[in-house]
């Protein structure tokens, strides 16, 4: 009952965007547009080695030979990729060793978040209390990565990508891009020639992972594009947990943001990977300036009986674009995804998931939920396809989508692509209102028409709340109230 | 992008191919690098029986020297119409049907898809127009030859309370596709599209479809079935748009298909197009084999294992046939499933 109670409070309390601040701290930029001199310069910046620079040179050449997508329902004036800055790092002097070194500025927006960076104040928490190893992405460049020296202990490494290049450049140089090509699309090939940081995660063999790993993102400068990496390397008979969780400030200019996350599993490895995102999605009425959200997504299961999970909840940014994808190669491995897309105002998000099945007796489970309210639009888009040798492959699918309000869109749009005789596939999909009978009920029990909408809302996204880490449940939780706030009435 | 202009125009390049997203399952650029020359002339005196000639009051051919047919059926009437569209000789065929429905009408069109062994292209365009109260039902049997290409696209308008029916039964082509569009006013029209299609050795059928609700009121159900074997490959691709203002829409959709041979294959899209708020619509989609609990059980009970799968495939195709109103025409069309079926 506190939740709720928390929730409504919480809801009341709040009339625009909570993470609508932006933060001055002196930044530093590198000149606005993009050349192969700008790539140069990002890479010069971070110190990176001579086989770094060539790969991102070669994508940047990659990329100027590749047209933008134009396929997704989303509409937005075409993007003026010169008219961004491409790196923005917060200046610091030389690299802080500690937090104490750390802008305090930056220590500030996190506490306003509502993140604890101090791995002092966590320890000094309540014992079994849960811990977290969060790495820090301000802008474009990683912040500070906590409980670092505990990691190693275990042999699990998490550090930003830059350091991760600098000091595990065999393991970078084996598995980066190696499950999304350089030129697997337009915006993963842009990212590969400008990513500025992201963070970098090894299990070792057998270790399970003795903490949740967490990425927070935020967007703080005007018009700067923000393109982080993600590599998570789960090895045979690893765990690991890893919540991303994204906020970004007001501002008028849209900000793109491309980023690109991959995952590799081993044989017997297991990786959730969590998001919540809560980008700034522009004006309610006009539209303007929110995020756009173009990333690409993909776990590449190698290993027999290996094991990927993506749970997402979507509540902001102007345009989502973005297809976690699980490539099931190993024998029996399983892939889930587990997604709530929240559209208000104008907002426009077209994500779904693709589950490509090729090793035999692959399983994978889609659940999908999605709310369009005000002049949004939200659509499903899904692949799921078994290969000839996928013998025995199991899907399930079910996409159900909630309308709130006359103006709003939902589309669901699945393909389906079963080559081979032993392969069952099941895809449902049902599009409707909030049922008026349970809103009658609902609030002639006495609750209003927000709270009521509130809780039916919420009963409608259970199944996918439920795949969260505790901790982000109620977060997110909280979030889908607030995204859907003035949306009825 | 259409096969009708590129037959007319004789440019290859106007074909739809796989980087057409509605076509990316039927690529006909990739396939026909010439196309046929036109159709001769068919003499119709010497014409055998068509598969319905004798449910029907009017017969009609489309064939070379014969590409265009109008219909016209007045208010208040009755009518039911046999239509042969007739491929052959490797010839290339290029008709048009335009059917108009007096209000309060009833037509029955029972239609046919005759293609002999040669390496045919045929496209046929067919315009059906529902004035306000008329009922159609449209039955069509599409018996391609395994060489021949066949492209068939209807375009139907609906009126309020209209009912259109339609059940499509295919055995497929080299390639094939029979596309059906429909616009829904809403209004109390009633629509159902079903197809069925049974596919073996190297044979593609592609059944598409497209509604369009416009108006408040509107209901759709859609129920297509599949069974695919040896190297075959079946494709379902619905769509259900509805529109802005279009509340109270009803809209089901169901693709069921079972696939037979691990080189065969099926790939389906069930679109859902949403901008109104006050509608129910949902579609299901399975793919899948044969149930071996139900196998099991039945062979327990006595079956030989190839009556036991018999069986169960019949059973499962006879769900589409049942669904046709008239009763000669569903016997007509579940013998020839059943022909397929044992073959």
């Amino acid at each position: 009952m506190a939740a709720v109670k928390q929730t409504i409070e919480h809801v009341e309390a709040l009339e625009k965007y909570q993470h609508g601040f932006s933060t001055d701290i002196a930044q530093d930029f590198a000149p606005k547009g993009l050349n192969a001199d700008i790539v140069r310069f990002i890479s010069a910046k971070k110190n990176e080695p001579e086989w770094m620079l060539a790969w991102r040179l070669d994508a940047f050449e990659r990329w100027l030979a590749m047209d933008e997508p134009e396929w997704a329902k989303v509409h937005f004036p075409r993007i003026d990729y010169q008219d961004s800055y491409y790196y923005a790092a917060p200046s610091e002097k030389k690299g802080p060793k500690s937090l104490d070194e750390v802008d305090p500025e930056i220590l500030a927006v996190y506490e306003k978040l509502g993140i604890s960076l101090k791995e002092q104040a966590v320890l000094a928490g309540v014992e079994g209390a849960p811990r977290y190893a969060v790495d820090a992405v301000f802008d474009s460049v990683s912040v500070v990565t906590t409980f670092k020296k505990e990691l190693a202990q275990v042999g699990v490494i998490f550090c930003s990508m830059s350091e991760a290049i600098r000091e595990h450049p065999e393991l970078v140089k084996q598995y980066l891009g190696s499950v999304v090509p350089v030129s697997d699309n337009y915006y993963a090939c842009l990212n590969a020639a400008v990513f500025s940081d992201g963070s970098f995660v090894y299990v070792p063999p057998g270790v399970r992972c003795p903490m949740e790993l967490s990425t927070y993102f935020r967007i703080n400068a005007e018009n700067s594009g923000q393109f982080e990496r993600t590599l998570i390397i789960a090895d045979k008979g690893a765990y690991v947990s890893y919540l991303e969780g994204c906020t970004a400030p007001m501002r008028d200019e849209n900000q793109l943001h491309a980023a690109v996350v991959e995952l590799v599993l081993m044989d017997d490895a297991e990786i959730k990977y969590s998001t919540v995102q809560n980008w700034y999605p522009g004006d309610p009425v006009t539209g303007k300036g929110g995020i756009y959200n173009f990333v690409t997504k993909r776990a590449d299961c190698r290993g027999d009986r290996s094991k990927v999970s993506w749970t997402q909840v979507e509540t902001g940014s102007a345009i989502t674009w973005k297809y976690p994808s699980c490539v099931l190669r190993g024998e029996g491995s399983v892939g889930e995804f587990y997604s709530i897309a929240i559209t208000n105002g104008r907002q426009q998000a077209d994500t779904g998931t693709k589950m490509i099945h090729l090793g035999a007796n692959t399983r994978s489970r889609v659940i999908s939920k999605g709310i369009s309210a005000g002049k949004s639009s939200n659509t499903y888009r899904g692949l799921v396809s078994a290969h000839p040798k996928a013998k025995g492959a199991r899907n399930f699918t079910q996409c159900d989508s909630l309308l709130i309000g006359k103006t709003c869109a939902a589309h669901t749009v699945p393909y389906i692509e079963a080559r081979n005789g032993s392969c069952v596939f099941e895809h449902e999909a049902t599009t409707t209102k909030l049922s008026e009978d349970q809103l009658f009920y609902a609030m002639q029990r006495g609750l209003s028409q927000e709270e009521a909408v509130q809780l039916l809302v919420n009963g409608f996204v259970k199944d996918v709340l439920q795949e969260l880490p505790m901790e982000f449940a109620v977060e997110a939780q909280k979030l889908v109230a607030i995204s859907l706030e003035g949306s009825v009435g | 992008m259409s096969l009708s202009a590129a037959l007319r125009s004789g440019d290859v390049s106007l074909l739809p191919g796989k980087r057409d997203e509605d076509w990316k399952w039927t690529d006909l650029r990739g396939l026909l690098r010439v196309l046929p020359a036109t159709a001769p002339a068919l003499d119709l005196s010497g014409l055998t029986q068509g598969p319905f000639d004798a449910l029907a009051d009017q017969r009609q051919v489309v064939a070379g020297g014969h590409e265009s047919v109008s219909i016209d059926v007045p208010a208040d009437s009755k009518l039911a119409v046999a239509l042969r569209v007739l491929s052959r000789d490797g010839g290339a065929l290029s008709g048009k049907v335009a059917i108009r429905v007096g209000a309060g009408a009833k037509l029955r069109l029972l239609e046919s898809y005759e293609g002999d062994a040669s390496a045919y292209v045929t496209d046929t365009a067919l315009s059906i127009v529902l004035g306000a109260g008329a009922a159609v039902e449209r039955v069509v049997l599409a018996a391609d030859g395994a060489e021949g290409v066949n492209v068939s696209q209807a375009q139907v308008t609906l009126a309020p309370g209209a009912e259109y029916g339609q059940t499509v039964i295919t055995n497929g082509a080299r390639r094939q596709r029979i596309e059906t569009q429909v616009t829904h006013p809403g209004a109390n029209a009633k629509l159902r599209l079903d197809g069925l299609y049974l596919l073996e050795e190297k044979r593609h059928a592609d059944l598409t479809t497209v509604v369009l609700h416009q108006g408040v009121d509107g209901a759709t159900d859609q129920f297509t079935r599949g069974v695919v074997r040896d190297q075959s490959r079946g494709i379902f691709q619905g769509r259900i748009v509805v529109e802005e203002g279009a509340d109270r829409t009803d809209a089901r959709m169901r693709h069921n298909a079972l696939i037979l041979s691990d080189k065969a294959e099926i790939d389906a899209k069930p679109e859902l197009l949403i901008f109104a708020d006050d509608v129910q619509c949902a579609h299901g989609n399975t793919i899948g084999a044969l149930d071996e609990e139900a196998l099991f059980y039945m062979r327990q009970r006595g079956l030989p294992e190839t009556e036991a799968r018999a069986l169960l495939i019949e059973a499962f195709v006879g769900a589409v046939a049942d669904r046709i109103g008239f009763e000669p025409v569903r016997d007509i069309a579940r013998a020839w499933a059943a022909e397929r079926l044992r073959g």
